[in-house]
This record gives structure tokens, C-alpha cells and sequence, in this order.
């Protein structure tokens, strides 16, 4: 067993992996920035050290800062959480050559699925179900007029070299196509270095389904079931649950099965994420793989019993899966997290700040897992996620009543959160019914927006 | 090692008048420099400071950067803060060296007069030496850290009063 850890991230995560870690028996080394100094993750970790002033391209992004202190703290491995450094393979290849074990899939494996097109074109080859779409990097607009007519409008094209929205155009028709072309080719250009790009199918009313997986390093893969993660803003997911309503038994099995192939047959280790678009008549696309844990961990941990970061340590100390996860995998009940941000309900502007009162929901089914305290202050340098609530029922229904009745418990004085919004979506009847796609947010605010104005002029 | 094989250990070097030991046993390391400090680390268990008769540091495995373990660094910072001398600190996380290789003199002692951008030390991160230079010109006052030591980002390591 791992000896000590760092862990090289902030906030909620650093904390989960703390408490994975403490369960496990092994010391924990936190690294934060100047801005985090009093942060639960620091407080709560064995050691720590400060890495960098607060932008996080000086502090939790600086590789040498990092890897220096694994170094004089003398860690065996390194967790590096999500976002942040943990999908980058030249860390994961720095802390290969530093003799610091990384917490994650070796470092090809990360390169190849962070290159978007080339992980379409692998998982195609294994007979998972891909959009149609160019085969490979388009080089003009020609060639994309061409895969265009093929597949059908509308299509999307999208940078190779990254994510996040970015690089990204939505092409309806053959005369919107140059421009857009163009656009997408230098904002990609812009935010990875790279302009290359590839086309897809286009589905106007997608619903976003993933799969987790586990894989030990012995070549053994088990899917873990999926999270249905349709209620997204500008591609943020806000809230996710599980299991989704529209994956069929037959489905869950047969994906599995598919993952479980061609993932072993790449050498995938460790945890991961297959994201897949699901268009109208309930097929599986896949879009792309995330190499890490994910922040909607949760949900699935609560539906299978299985403690995934856990799970992560055990894997990259060497242990076999069937000692891992010992047993039948079973999913129990219906589990729904709700994403609390520092952000304005109505305007989701972001609300950095001092935090005067704070209360977090309990009881049967609750769950909440935050790095925020009473008299805490939130820095404007990061991402706005303060908290998780997750619920689980025995079924959607209860999961949903033991979400309204946590949010109705959950107060957060001092700044702005978004616990508003996810009262009103919990109470919504579009949400309730399980009528939602990709586009439910845009709608539901729309809603919003035409109650409140009808509200003001009556 | 045990409080009372530690205190039987200083006794010893005090005895004879060894001025600087180092032993590492199990994951327990000690190091002892005798002089004009007396620095106090608490070892990982938290149990009360060992009380010793001339100095003594005692290092577990690992570097103590929890704040409440670091008595020595708050106190000179309080000192000095307050006699308005400038603290040079660490730009980089990685171990403290005073001299240029082990065995040769440090760049420089307390007392020396040093310039703006004036090497005053290594600070060795990921196999790199990388040199800390002055910010400003002065009187070397004071060496906040020991040779050896891990630093992390912003640890004060010299106090000097400027010019």
C-alpha cells in the first residue's frame, strides 16, 4: 500500500481523495495556492505545501511547483483529482520519470483519448457506435462540404485538440459553411495551438449518457452503469442522476460488454468516463472519454455501494479488480446530485466571497460534499463549484422528494448559490416527468423568465 | 525512537560536545546542530516537545509545513517583521541549500553586506539548481532556514536590512 499521496488539486475533490486516503490508512500531502492557505483540504491533510501565488496557472498548473513537492514530501503517488492536471499527459509522463506512481491510465492512453478525433476513430474500429461523421481531420472547406452532403446536415464541427465548447460550430446549411468553417478553425487554433478539426452528425435534442468504467492493470474492465447528464448550461453539467430512464437493461449490458472489449484492448487502466450522445430514436453515440475521476462520482457510488476513489488507489497499488470489487455489481435505487455553484441563481454571475452562515442537509439518503465552512472565503480565482448534494431513493421519486427536501435544508449565507435554481428544476414538471435533452435549460429558463415577466404585469 | 532514547541521545552529544549529528532510524530522523538557536520541531505524533538541553532539531520523514508545527519560522518573522528588515522569500518549492556543493562555503553568512541580485542561495527543485538572488542591497541580518531544508512557494529565508 502507498505509503503517503499528494494530492494535486483544491477544493470538494481534494477532500474526497483525503477521505479516501485517511479510510486507506495513508498520509496525505495537500498542495494549495496563496489564496487557499485556509482551506478545509489543507487543514484536513497531514502535510502541506504552498505551491504558488493564487492563479492557478502559477500554483496548481505549475508542473515543476508540483512535482517539487511530491519530491521533498517524498510521496509514492500522486491523485491528481479532475480538471486541473489530471488529464494532462505530460504530467502524467513527469511523475512516470520522477518514480511518483500517477493515479490514472498511463500516459498514451491519456494522449490518445484527449485527442478527440483520434479516439472517435479507435473506439469506431472496436465497433462502438460513433456519429457519422469525416474520418479523420478535415483539411478544407471543400472536403467539408463533401462529409457534409454525406451525412446529412446539420452537422457540427469541433477542434481536435480540445473541448469545452471551444472550436465548436453548429453548420445547418451549405452556405453557413465557409464562415463557420473558419471561425471554428481559428478559435481552435486560439485555445489549443491547434486549428485542426472534425465533423460530426449534428443532433438537434441530444441527451448526454455516460458510462463509468474501472480497469485494473491486469487487463480486466467492468462497467459500473451510467449517468444521465441532460440538464447541462453552455455545456456545464448542473445536475446528473442515475440510472438514466432511457437506458434499457439490454442497453446497459450491451454497451458494457462493448466498452469492456475495446477498452481492455487498449490498455485502459484505472477509472473513466465514455460520454455518448443518445439522439431521438434512443440510439448510443460516443463523443469522447474523460480519463479521470469526474466530479459526478457520486451518483454512482451511491447507486452501487462501490467507493470509486477508493477503488482508484486500490487499482494503481496493484490490485486485481475481482479483489477491488468483489462480487456482483448491483444497482440499487435512483441517485440524483444537484452541482452547487457560487453563482447567482437568475444571472449565474460568480459570487467570490466570505460565506457567513452555513448548514448542509442530512438525513436518511443525503449526501454532501463540499470544501466550504461558515466564516470560509470562496477566492474568485477558480471554478464556482462549492458543493454537491446528492440524494438517493429507492426509486426516482424518493430520490427527488430527498433532493427538495435537502435543498429546502441547505443554507449558505454570504454569497450567491444556485440552490434556487435546482429547488425550482426539482419542482419542475418537465424535469419530474423525465422529458428533458441537452436543450432542457435553455427552455426551462425561458419558462422562467415569461412566468416572472407575466407575474410583474398582473 | 522513543522520547526517552531521544533525550539520553542529546544528553550524550551534549557530554561529549559534538556540535552537529545526524541519524535516520526507521522513519524517525534526527538532526542536531548546536548553536545559537534553539529550534524546537514537534515530531509527527504531536506529542509535547522534547525538552533538551542545547538545541536540537528533530526532522520526521517528510517536511512538518503543517503551520502549527513551525514555531521558529512565525517567531524570526515576528522579529524581524517588526524591526523593519526585508524578508527574501522562496519563489519555488524544493530543498534549501546555503553553499554552491556540499563541503564549500555557503554564498553567504550573517553579517555580510550583499547587492541587489546577489546569489544567496539554492534552492533545488526537480534536479535543478536554481540560484536565489537578493531584492535588495543590505545587511545580511539573519538565515531563516538550515541547510537541507524543504521550502515551500513564500517561505521566508533571509532577513536582511536594506541600505
Amino acid at each position: 500500500m502507498f505509503k503517503k499521496i499528494l494530492i494535486a488539486n483544491r477544493g470538494e475533490i481534494a477532500l474526497r481523495v483525503i477521505c479516501a486516503c485517511k479510510e486507506l490508512g495513508i498520509r496525505t500531502v495537500a498542495i494549495y495556492s496563496e489564496a487557499d492557505r485556509n482551506s478545509l483540504h489543507v487543514r484536513f491533510a497531514d502535510e502541506a505545501i504552498c505551491v504558488g501565488p493564487p492563479r492557478a496557472s502559477e500554483s496548481y498548473l505549475n508542473i515543476p511547483a508540483v512535482i517539487s513537492a511530491a519530491e521533498i514530501a517524498n510521496v509514492d503517488a500522486i491523485h491528481p483529482g479532475y480538471g486541473l492536471l489530471s488529464e494532462n499527459a505530460n504530467f502524467a509522463e513527469v511523475c512516470e520519470t520522477s518514480h511518483i506512481k500517477f493515479i490514472g491510465p498511463p500516459p498514451e492512453i491519456t494522449r490518445m483519448m484527449g485527442e478527440k478525433e483520434k479516439a472517435r476513430q479507435t473506439m469506431k474500429k472496436s465497433g462502438v457506435p460513433i456519429l457519422p461523421g469525416s474520418e479523420g481531420v478535415i483539411n478544407s472547406v471543400d472536403e467539408a462540404v463533401e462529409w457534409a452532403s454525406s451525412v446529412g446536415f446539420p452537422v457540427i464541427v469541433k477542434a481536435s485538440a480540445g473541448g469545452g465548447g471551444r472550436g465548436m460550430r453548429v453548420i445547418r446549411n451549405e452556405e453557413q459553411l465557409p464562415d463557420l468553417f473558419h471561425a471554428a478553425q481559428s478559435e481552435a487554433a486560439a485555445a489549443f495551438g491547434n486549428g485542426d478539426l472534425y465533423m460530426e452528425k449534428f443532433i438537434e435534442r441530444p441527451r448526454h449518457i455516460e458510462f463509468q468504467v474501472l480497469a485494473d492493470s491486469y487487463g480486466n474492465l467492468v462497467s459500473l452503469g451510467e449517468r444521465e447528464c441532460s440538464i447541462q448550461r453552455r455545456h456545464q453539467k448542473l445536475l446528473e442522476e442515475s440510472p438514466s430512464m432511457q437506458v434499457t437493461p439490454q442497453m446497459r449490458r450491451s454497451i458494457g460488454e462493448s466498452l469492456c472489449s475495446t477498452l481492455t484492448r487498449i490498455g485502459y487502466v484505472n477509472a473513466g468516463t465514455v460520454e455518448f450522445l443518445m439522439d431521438e430514436n434512443g440510439s448510443l453515440h460516443f463523443i469522447e472519454m474523460n480519463t479521470r475521476i469526474q466530479v459526478e462520482h457520486p451518483v454512482t457510488e451511491m447507486v452501487t455501494g462501490i467507493d470509486l476513489v477508493k477503488s482508484q488507489i486500490l487499482v494503481a497499488v496493484g490490485e486485481r479488480l475481482d479483489s477491488v470489487l468483489p462480487g456482483e455489481i448491483e444497482h440499487r435505487g435512483h441517485a440524483i446530485e444537484c452541482r452547487v455553484n457560487a453563482e447567482h441563481p437568475e444571472t449565474f454571475t460568480p459570487s467570490a466571497g466570505k460565506i457567513t452562515a452555513f448548514h448542509t442537509p442530512g438525513g436518511t439518503g443525503v449526501r454532501v460534499d463540499t470544501a466550504a465552512y461558515a466564516e470560509g472565503v470562496i477566492p474568485p480565482y477558480y471554478d464556482s463549484l462549492i458543493a454537491k448534494v446528492v440524494a438517493h431513493g429507492k426509486d426516482r421519486e424518493e430520490a427527488m422528494s430527498r433532493m427538495a427536501r435537502a435543498l429546502d435544508m441547505f443554507i449558505v449565507q454570504g454569497i450567491h448559490t444556485t440552490i434556487p435554481l435546482h429547488r425550482q428544476i426539482m419542482a419542475d414538471p418537465e424535469f419530474r416527468a423525465g422529458n428533458f435533452d441537452t436543450k432542457y435549460m435553455e427552455r426551462f429558463l425561458e419558462r422562467h423568465k415569461e412566468t416572472k415577466a407575466e407575474k410583474r404585469s398582473a | 525512537m522513543n522520547h526517552k532514547e531521544l533525550k539520553e541521545l542529546i544528553e550524550f552529544l551534549v557530554e561529549k560536545d559534538i556540535a552537529e549529528f545526524e541519524l535516520e532510524r526507521g522513519d524517525v530522523k534526527v538532526r542536531v546542530k548546536r548553536g545559537n538557536e534553539t529550534v524546537i520541531v514537534a515530531p509527527e505524533t504531536r506529542g509535547a516537545p522534547v525538552p533538551v538541553a542545547s538545541s536540537a532539531v528533530v526532522m520526521p520523514t517528510g517536511i512538518t509545513a503543517v503551520p502549527t508545527a513551525m514555531p521558529t519560522q512565525a517567531g524570526a518573522k515576528e522579529r524581524t517583521e517588526e524591526s523593519g528588515l526585508h524578508i527574501v522569500k522562496s519563489p519555488i518549492v524544493g530543498t534549501f541549500y546555503e553553499s554552491p556543493s556540499p563541503g564549500s562555503p555557503p554564498f553567504v553568512r550573517p553579517g555580510d553586506e550583499v547587492e541587489a541580485g546577489s546569489v544567496l542561495c539554492i534552492v533545488e527543485a526537480m534536479k535543478l539548481m536554481n540560484e536565489i538572488e537578493s531584492d535588495v542591497a543590505g545587511h545580511l541580518v539573519k538565515q531563516l532556514v538550515t541547510n537541507g531544508q524543504p521550502v515551500e512557494y513564500g517561505q521566508p529565508l533571509f532577513a536582511i536590512r536594506p541600505k
